[in-house]
């Protein structure tokens, strides 16, 4: 045991002293979490839903590159030959190499959080599951780069190799680049690489519920890393002059790249990889949720309720000229089925056109809406009791007009959930659809809800701009994003409100 | 002083192929305490291949190696705790200091010399702290020939120590590998430099296609052979190599702008027939130097190689 202390002292201490070795070990994660805090610098709280990419990175980087190069330079340089005739087991010295690099990791990553906070990220939510997502994470990619290791001959022969998983993973990997920008095909191939798991599991421990969730992203890293290191540690070179065995090594290859593919398969096959949500749902518009059956039609005569009552209803919004700044009068509109004139035309008959069926699940990354009886974490409540009580007094929520009203309260949960905000976002909705229960008579909330799903460009939409009350982050520039989930809110809550939707 | 009776090292019948290449063929010797052992013999030999088995970094197919009285084929840790290694080069990281690294490898084994002693010993004390990237090549040699003594070894294994030196670092280093002696440890030594091997090594074996071909003290090697002398001639007119290879016993006849040299094994017939040739050609004999056969000469002769000895 102190053998391997001391070597894992002198590893960091000859890291330390290594110019270069600080310079990719810690300067390039930083340059990445500025070059993220730049790309995203339109989020309320600063990189919180990115710090699952990151992190994953910065563990990415070391190993595909950092810890290879390493190797093979000690190597060539006859590093190992010398541990090699001492009588300490070569597990010892590889077991010294691979804690070291776990360790600088791991300082480049609380560095990373670090001077996040110090923008303004709040503390992650489950520090102590972060830690053990990330160190999954390590597990996974550090026993790629032993492969890499191995099968590298010289430090350029790493860095080449290197790219070659890096790259693919960061691009189409779900790395830096989100799931949701995909096209399909890339998501399929992003379920057969490693990375998707590890953000995965490190942003739901940064603003997740934890790793409850996360089980399956878990076994998949362990998986990996386990291949790759049994992998390595069969292919494994003392010296330079030893040569990768060509067909003995393939095998051993082929070991760990098929965990990859057993992983993906898995993923494929247990439903996980979600690719109906973010690229489809997106690109949906109102006419798509109404079924080519429908008989909704402006002629036909209402059949609820006429009129909401005089003293809560004014001209609604949408027959007025869009609001200056409202995304109707800068955004391409979405198709429009067309309907009753205005909301208080609207029938049950046009509420029974609507294709329920076709919305998004409430499990999912569009519009999730938690099931009746969850509980949510502890570490979230105080935010939802915040928002809870914020909605009773919120001046958007208590606009004249209850169509705008309505909207206002829906852009509550809807930009939570453009943001991705883990737990929080999948308990806002009810929070909304309670208050505005209470808040809107229940003869005029269906239709309202109808109305706004149906014209989800209409009415001014600067409340998205004024959520600090309830502890969330604003969001700047288009909003037809946060629009279209207001749409999916109008709908799912109008579903359940019905009884077309029964909550699980 | 003579070497003690004890043998610290004693290899029997080392064999190893990789392939259909036989690298090692039966390969016997010991080397006993306060004894200086030479490997010699040109590329491809299986010096490699020996040394490596000795040192458990090669597994060989039979034979016995026995280190300090332990099976090192059995349990090669016991016997690596027995053996210290100087390399070619330091084999170190470049940020790493002489201090450290002795310190590092020295923790590596049972018995542990202090790192102070050992950078006293070798001269490295004012360079303690400094990291390897910056030592002379000289530093980084004494580094390595530290290193191996960092257990505390009975048995040395120096591969080419002096490669790379210049001459006083070079007499110091045999001043160094003298005191191993002294001190009774046995030294396993490989070097191209057949004068180091000459003046340093109690015996040598040669080695040839993985067969020991002789083996002996290196004075009992060059009396043995049949390289007796080396002869070298300024005559008056260029001598050509044809007309003196007619003579008998008469090998390894370089001529060139200075002269000819040749190698000759029995003396007194050569010359007669030196002379009368001579006489023949009517060139005159205008300088001349005899002098004992090298040994150099003597593995050239053994393992039939025509240019200079290398030993990797």
């Amino acid at each position: 045991m102190s053998i391997l202390l001391q070597q894992i002292g002198l590893n960091l201490r000859l890291n330390l002293r290594n110019r270069m070795a600080l310079i990719y070990g810690y300067l390039f994660p930083l340059i990445f979490l500025i070059a993220f805090w730049t790309i995203y610098r339109n989020d309320r709280i600063p990189l919180a839903l990115h710090m699952g990419e990151l992190l994953t990175i910065t563990v990415l980087g070391g190993s595909c590159f950092g810890l290879p190069t390493t190797m093979v330079s000690e190597r060539e340089r006859g590093v190992w030959r010398r541990y090699r005739l001492s009588p300490v087991p070569a597990g010892m010295f590889v077991a010294g190499t691979l804690i070291t690099r776990y360790i600088l990791l791991l300082t480049a990553a609380l560095l990373q959080i670090v001077l996040a906070m110090l923008i303004g990220m709040p503390a992650p939510h489950h520090p102590f599951s972060l830690l053990l997502a990330f160190t999954f994470a390590s597990i996974a990619f550090l026993g790629l780069g032993m492969v890499i290791a191995m099968l590298a001959d010289t430090v350029p022969a790493v860095q080449a190799l290197g790219q070659c998983i890096f790259l693919p993973m960061l691009m189409i990997g779900g790395v830096a680049v989100r799931l949701s920008s995909l096209p399909r095909w890339a998501i399929h191939v992003s379920a057969f690489l490693p990375g998707r798991y590890a953000v995965e599991a490190i942003q739901l421990c940064t603003t997740g519920n934890g790793l409850s969730r996360a089980h399956f992203d878990l076994f998949a890293l362990l998986l990996i890393g386990v291949a790759g290191s049994i992998t390595a540690a069969m292919t494994f070179r003392w010296e330079a002059n030893e040569r990768f065995v060509s067909r003995r090594g393939t095998l051993w290859i082929a070991l760990a790249l098929g965990m990859w593919i057993v992983v993906g398969l898995l993923a494929e096959s247990k439903g996980r990889i979600n690719i109906s949500d973010p690229a489809d749902n997106e690109s949906l518009s109102p006419a798509d949720y109404v079924s080519s059956t429908s008989p909704a039609s402006p002629s036909l005569a209402p059949v609820m309720t006429p009129a909401a009552p005089q003293s809560s209803v004014v001209k609604e919004p949408a027959q007025q000229p869009a609001p200056a700044g409202s995304a109707a009068g800068k955004s391409p509109s979405l198709e429009r089925p067309a309907g009753p004139s205005s909301w208080q035309a609207v029938t049950q008959h046009d509420i029974d056109g609507i294709a329920f069926e076709r919305l998004p699940p409430d499990e999912g990354l569009i519009s999730p809406i938690a099931h009746s009886g969850e509980s949510p974490d502890p570490t979230v409540a105080d935010q939802l009791e915040q928002i809870r009580t914020a909605l009773a007094t919120w001046p958007p929520a208590m606009v004249s007009d209850p169509v705008q009203r309505a909207r206002n309260d829906l852009y509550v949960a809807a930009v939570p959930d453009v943001l991705e905000m883990g737990e929080v976002e999948r308990f806002i909705p009810l929070l909304v659809f309670s208050r505005l229960r209470k808040d809107i008579p229940a003869t005029d909330l269906p239709k309202i809800l109808y109305w706004i799903a149906m014209h989800p460009d209409d009415g001014d939409d600067s409340a998205i701009q004024k959520l600090e009350p309830f502890g969330l982050p604003g969001i700047t520039g288009p909003t037809q994003q946060v629009r279209r989930r207001v749409m999916f809110y109008s709908l799912k809550l109008l579903g359940r409100l019905t009884g077309k939707i029964i909550p699980k | 002083m003579e070497p003690s009776p004890v043998k610290n090292v004693v290899v029997r019948n080392l064999s190893k192929s990789y392939g259909s290449l036989q690298a090692l063929a039966a390969v016997d010797f010991d080397i006993r305490a306060g004894e200086i052992f030479g490997l010699l013999g040109p590329n491809g030999a299986g010096k490699t291949t020996t040394v490596e088995s000795v040192l458990g970094l090669v597994r060989p197919d039979s034979g016995t190696i026995e280190i300090c009285g332990i099976d090192a084929r059995l349990d090669s840790r016991a016997a690596k705790q027995k053996i210290g290694v100087a390399l070619q080069s330091t084999g170190l990281q470049d940020k790493i200091t002489p201090r450290e690294a002795l310190k590092n490898f020295g923790s590596l084994y049972r018995t542990a010399v202090a790192p102070q002693l050992l950078l006293e010993r070798f001269g490295l004390t004012e360079k303690a702290d400094a990291t390897v990237d910056t030592l002379s090549g000289g530093q980084k040699q004494r580094l390595a020939l530290a290193l191996a003594f960092v257990n505390k070894p009975d048995v040395i294994f120096l591969d080419e120590p002096s490669a790379g030196l210049d001459p006083h670092m070079r007499r110091d280093l045999h001043d160094q590998i003298r005191a191993m002696k002294r001190d009774g440890l046995s030294v396993l030594l490989t070097t191209h430099d057949m004068d180091e091997a000459e003046q340093l090594c109690d015996r040598i074996a040669v080695l040839d296609r993985g067969r020991i071909v002789a083996e002996g003290t290196p004075r009992n090697l060059i009396a043995a052979s049949r390289s007796a002398m080396r002869i070298s001639l300024q005559t008056s007119a260029p001598l050509q190599p044809d007309w003196l290879a007619g003579i008998p016993a008469i090998r390894e006849i370089v001529c060139d702008d200075n002269g000819t040299q040749f190698t000759v094994s029995e003396v007194t017939h050569a010359l007669a027939a030196l002379v009368s040739l001579l006489e023949e050609r009517k060139i005159e004999l205008t300088g001349m130097r005899v002098g004992r056969a090298t040994l150099e000469d003597v593995i050239l002769e053994l393992t039939n190689v025509p240019r200079a000895i290398e030993t990797t």
